[in-house]
């Protein structure tokens, strides 16, 4: 199989805009998850990690005309891929490249802001076509020209994992030579409701993989990688940062919103995952989990790893007590921090944890005396309503290995 | 590898299920018409039904349908195309919020608002644990769902794929969608196709490209590309499948690729018989796969290899390649 290289990454999330900024949060240990500042909501109870930038200041930065209509997941999104276009050093135009991006909300943000206007007057109509996912993603796109396909993929949590197993296959079967692959999320109204009534949102900051753990903190952004094949690497002479050896998804087939109590699966999704990146599990140094802190998530997950990885299960965390659940763009944003952490052999901890899950034979990586150990392979876990699991491995260099 | 289309269900504008508007086509002079829907009992339990939206209904109705067809009881992937998803119970959700307020909100729509919803209730209608995706760009939503599948059958991961296109279209919905001029020159209407593929059959799915604002010259020679893969040329396209409809400025990029590749006599259209809607042109691989089934278009043409075109908003277009062996 040919392989597919990460050549470039962006990022932005509640810790801040870019790389340095992200690694640098997660080393002091500072979570993003606090009062909700920018989304226009009566539930301050409810802890959250936003993007510490307003719209406009978004536009600012990224030298926008005012009198574009745009949405807050795709502004986000745009800052992701700048950052991610400027580290491949690409111009789209110059080999054939695919974008593929994953987002749920889309334009919601707008659409529960002016839903009202759409029925009754004609003033923010520019938001009625600014609302469905796919709009988004060419929102985003906006900024270059010469892409050959575009698409975009909506699972739920796992949207952006799914934009990365697309983009990788693209490449693998020689469709594109590049594909942009990630997500964007912005917090709307609409799903921080959405996910209170099902009353899987701590009102405290959430304790992934605890055994107190009683919800999740949503959290926004979005990230994407450059995945590039070897002949592209080689014609453009870029070096890249590690390998996207190995995706997966599969259906955990068993309730709506849920998680399966044998997770089946995850299961199945990491499994498969390291059979496309050849590997055997104890190749895996370090496992960035789904973790959401919800009770049946951490359970199901943390069965279907002990499934997996047996009695040697390696150091495992959830980052999402730093940055919450970023939902659709989740993914991408992991994805972006486990390459991090592979390259910088940093192991980012798992906040919050104080007491082992009973039914777990494992503690999360919580012991931050022994962050720093060489990393070969991480796993990355994106897991969502529906059942959608998709689980990503990153693997060094050949020869860094 | 080949790819072969094994069967295809639909739920529309039409009679439900079975191919009679091949023959007798029911005529519409409503802008939007809603879908014709079949008895769901011998599909679904009347208590997991009322749960369910319609456009879940059809999802399940179409792909029981497509998978019985095939005599298939379990696929090996579950690919979703819709637009804008479960819009009916978005809206609800969405409505509460902005009329209500946020302190009086119930989950169930909540749960049956994300896109995901419908490829995920397929796979637990049939404890189908296997690869699962949904795409979601507008016009070529169901193209990306059939390259997806097309992916996994390339790289040997799958033997067969469920591949489904659906959209459902409220009232309200289609009122906000006419002040931005969606249906200007086409008539509104819902969607609902599943198709599954697999590795042997009569009728090859030889390829598809979707392409992201194509040079003319591009459009042609993907084209030609498609049609060397089987060893024909333009000229052997016996069926051109287009997305027109009565809009000028959608029927003008048409026009252009038609008289392109010398085919302004060959083509055929569809949106004037199921109406349009975010992933309407899954009717048109719909049309294309009951043309060759039968060996003849509804006007009559002989038909071995067919060509579908579509583009949406002249943004992303999207060429597939049928052919009877």
């Amino acid at each position: 199989m040919a392989a597919v290289y990460v050549t470039g990454t962006g990022i932005v999330t509640g810790l801040g805009y870019g790389k340095r900024v992200t690694m640098e949060a997660l080393r002091k240990h500072q979570s993003a998850v606090c009062e909700i500042k920018y989304l226009d909501t009566i539930h301050h109870e409810l802890p959250v990690s936003e993007v510490p930038f307003s719209n406009d200041e978004m536009m600012h930065i990224l030298g926008i005309n005012d009198n574009i209509p745009m949405t807050r997941t795709a502004l986000m999104g745009r800052l992701a891929l700048k950052e991610a276009m400027e580290e491949a050093g690409l111009d789209p135009q110059k080999q054939k490249t695919a974008l593929v991006s994953g987002t749920t909300v889309g334009g919601m943000d707008k659409s529960e802001k002016y839903y009202h206007d759409f029925l009754s007057n004609d003033i923010k109509n520019m938001y009625i076509s600014t609302h469905d996912c796919g709009t988004c993603t060419e929102m985003i796109a906006g900024q270059y020209n010469g892409f050959y396909m575009m698409t975009t993929l909506s699972t739920a949590c796992s949207s952006a994992a799914n934009a990365i197993l697309i983009g990788k296959e693209l490449i693998e079967t020689g469709r594109v030579d590049v594909a942009i692959a990630g997500g964007s999320e912005c917090i709307t109204k609409f799903h921080l409701n959405g996910f209170n009534t099902l009353m899987i949102l701590d009102k405290n900051n959430c304790r992934p993989f605890d055994k107190s753990r009683t919800g999740l903190n949503l959290g926004e952004g979005a990230a994407y990688l450059v995945l590039e094949s070897e002949e592209s690497v080689k014609r453009r002479n870029v070096k890249p940062l590690c390998l996207l050896s190995g995706v997966a998804n599969h259906c955990d087939a068993f309730h709506q919103t849920a998680s399966s109590p044998d997770g089946e699966g995850p299961y199945l999704a990491m499994t498969d995952a390291l059979k496309d990146a050849m590997l055997s599990p104890g190749d895996i140094d370090y496992i960035n989990a789904h973790g959401t802190g919800t009770i049946h998530n951490d359970l199901s997950e943390g069965i279907a790893i002990m499934r997996v990885f047996g009695e040697k299960i390696p150091p495992t965390a959830s980052i999402k007590a730093f940055i919450g659940h970023t939902t659709s763009a989740a993914g991408s944003i992991e994805g972006v921090i486990s390459i991090l952490s592979l390259i910088e052999n940093y192991l980012p901890v798992n906040l919050n944890f104080k007491e082992k899950i009973d039914e777990l034979s494992f503690t999360p990586w919580h012991d931050d005396t022994m962050t720093h150990r060489p990393l070969r392979h991480v796993m990355s876990n994106s897991f969502g309503f529906g059942g959608n699991d998709t689980s990503c491995i990153f693997s060094k260099l050949k020869e860094e290995q | 590898m080949s790819v072969f289309i094994a069967s295809c269900a639909q739920i529309s504008i039409q009679k439900p299920l079975n191919d009679e508007w091949f023959y007798i086509p029911v005529h519409y002079d409503e802008p939007f018409v809603r879908a014709i829907d079949p008895d769901y009992k011998p599909f679904i339990n009347p208590i997991a039904g009322r749960r369910m939206g319609l456009i879940m209904k059809r999802a399940i109705a179409t792909s029981m349908t497509a998978l019985a067809d095939a005599s298939l009881v379990q696929p090996d992937a579950i690919v979703t195309a819709t637009g804008l998803g479960c819009i009916e119970n978005t809206e609800k959700f969405l409505k509460t919020l902005c009329y209500e307020g946020e302190s009086c909100l119930q989950p169930t729509y909540f749960i049956n608002s994300t896109h995901n919803t419908i490829g995920s209730s397929i796979a637990l209608h049939k404890k189908c644990h296997g690869y699962n995706n949904t795409h979601v760009h507008k016009g070529i939503s169901f193209e990306s769902a059939l390259l997806d599948a097309m992916l996994q059958f390339e790289l040997g991961k799958i033997e067969n794929a469920l591949v489904g296109a659906y959209d459902e279209m409220t009232q309200d919905y289609y009122h906000l969608l006419d002040k931005i001029n969606m249906w200007d020159g086409t008539f509104a209407s819902e969607t609902a196709v599943a198709t599954v593929l697999k590795k042997n059959g009569d009728i090859e799915l030889v390829d598809l490209d979707i392409l992201y604002k194509p040079e003319k010259q591009l459009l042609i020679d993907r084209t030609n590309l498609l049609c060397n893969k089987i060893g024909i040329s333009t000229e052997d396209i016996d069926l051109l499948v287009t997305g027109k409809n009565n809009n000028k400025e959608n029927n003008v990029v048409y026009e252009a690729f038609e008289k392109s590749i010398g085919l302004e006599n060959k083509s055929e259209t569809y949106k004037n018989i199921f109406g349009e809607s975010f992933t309407s042109s899954a009717y048109g691989f719909y049309y294309a796969f009951e043309c060759l089934r039968k060996g003849r278009s509804p006007q009559g043409k002989d038909v071995n290899n067919i060509l579908i075109y579509n583009h949406y908003k002249n943004i992303d277009h999207s060429l597939i390649l049928l052919s009877r062996c």
